[in-house]
């Protein structure tokens, strides 16, 4: 079996962490390798938010400018390089969707793609992914559903309780407690 | 809100993640991170906890002109991030290197207008070319169009939306003065008095403002032209 070697394989850890560093003190050079190795990720993530492509790409130009401004901010200690560039990503799709006036048609989150996501154990996910999948799994079916739609998709407080039929409070301690039963699934 | 309370932190940790924050909320959260390593620290784990359902969204490839609106963005922006207190753009490296650029440009500019201008009298001398970040020309100033005045003719101006305007300002040695607003159709010109502009190798800059000009008598917008006064206007 070959063993990629971390510092070399095309988006590790350790290099998107290097790049956000030298980016941090300026350098240009790294900050497009950067945007090279995450853009295609990222775009996917914010066109998986904003189902528009114009929407997603002016999503995607935002988080860059904000991850070129920001960079002195990333460590290491505060978690991986690629969290950190998702959480700017989808934070920056969420309020453009929230600013977005045609939006009901495009709100409507597919169904299939949540039950895809929160099937345990398929195949060819990796095994951080099977983790999450397992404790999504140990979750009642409607607050799963509740955590899938505003991680993939975005939904409001208020708009997962029209599309859920339950009252914002349901949501919100829904929310509150598979947030903490998911904490302790993972790190059990 | 008291955010000392750990349980009441880890739940916001994970909220915020999670995208239901309410967005001022969110940025005012954002704030608290920034000054705060542990809460950070919990900000990060709830990310890597939640990343792996990014795992199962398909890779796309965006167009290539998002990079170019990035790179353009990030040149104006230059060495000031935004994060922390940033030191405003007269006093940044990269705006004094990009008109170095500028300057190079303007040569090229003056060799055309020349040109364009040479065997016809009176013939006006270009006075400053205001050119971007990739070195093109936005606005000539030029000698005229009466004695003692310097007009900005728009060359290209970017397409910006219309509520901005594009304030030029004279820098000479102290804060940026500002000398008015640049017409935003090519073909159109203003005129201002040669004696407000910086002398020559004094700095011009043309910032993106609000409709009607910075608020504040200081850019507040980034700066999308430069150039330097070449000749003192007669």
């Amino acid at each position: 079996m070959k063993i990629a070697d971390p510092d070399t394989a095309p988006a590790s850890a350790l290099r998107l962490q290097k790049l956000i560093g030298a980016a941090a003190r300026r350098d240009r050079a790294a900050f497009t390798a950067l945007y090279t190795l995450t853009s295609a990720k990222l775009f996917g993530v914010a066109l998986r938010i904003l189902r528009q492509r114009q929407s997603a790409e002016e999503a995607l130009q935002e988080s860059f400018v904000a991850i070129w401004q920001r960079a002195g901010d990333y460590e290491p200690a505060r978690g991986s390089a690629m969290g950190w560039l998702v959480t700017i990503v989808r934070h920056c799709a969420i309020d453009q969707l929230r600013r977005s006036t045609a939006r009901p048609e495009s709100r409507t989150a597919p169904e299939e793609a949540l039950t895809a996501l929160a099937a345990a154990g398929s195949a060819d996910s990796g095994a951080e992914l099977r983790a999450l999948q397992h404790c999504l799994d140990e979750l009642d079916e409607q607050p799963r559903r509740a955590v899938l739609l505003a991680y993939c998709y975005g939904l409001t407080r208020e708009e997962l309780a029209a599309r859920l039929e339950v009252p914002v409070g349901t949501v919100k301690s829904w929310l509150r407690r598979s947030l903490e039963r998911l904490q302790k699934c993972l790190e059990g | 809100m008291r955010y000392d309370d750990p349980e009441l932190r880890e739940r916001l940790a994970a909220e915020y993640v999670l995208g239901t924050m309410p967005s001022r909320a969110r940025r005012r959260f954002d704030r608290l991170i920034a000054a705060d390593p542990v809460l950070a620290r919990m900000v990060g784990d709830w990310a890597d906890r939640l990343a792996p359902l990014d795992d199962a969204t398909p890779a796309e490839a965006p167009r290539a002109r998002v990079w170019r609106a990035i790179e353009a963005r990030i040149a104006v922006a230059g060495a000031a991030p935004a994060a922390t207190v940033p030191d405003p753009w007269f006093r940044s490296l990269a705006f004094w290197r990009g008109l170095a650029i500028a300057a190079s440009l303007a040569a090229a500019v003056l060799v055309l207008y020349v040109a364009l201008f040479a065997g016809r009298a009176p013939s006006p001398t270009v006075v400053a070319v205001l050119a971007g970040h990739g070195g093109e020309p936005g606005w000539v100033g030029l000698t005229g169009p009466r004695p003692g005045e310097v007009s900005f003719s728009a060359v290209a101006p970017p397409p910006e939306p219309k509520p901005h305007a594009f304030e030029l300002w004279g820098i000479a040695g102290g804060p940026p003065r500002s000398l008015g607003l640049l017409p935003q159709q090519s073909g159109e010109a203003v005129a201002l008095r040669a004696a407000r502009l910086p002398p020559p190798g004094g700095v011009l800059a043309v910032s993106l403002e609000p409709a009607g000009g910075s608020p504040t008598g200081l850019p507040t917008g980034p700066v999308l032209y430069q150039g330097k006064v070449l000749v003192r206007a007669p």
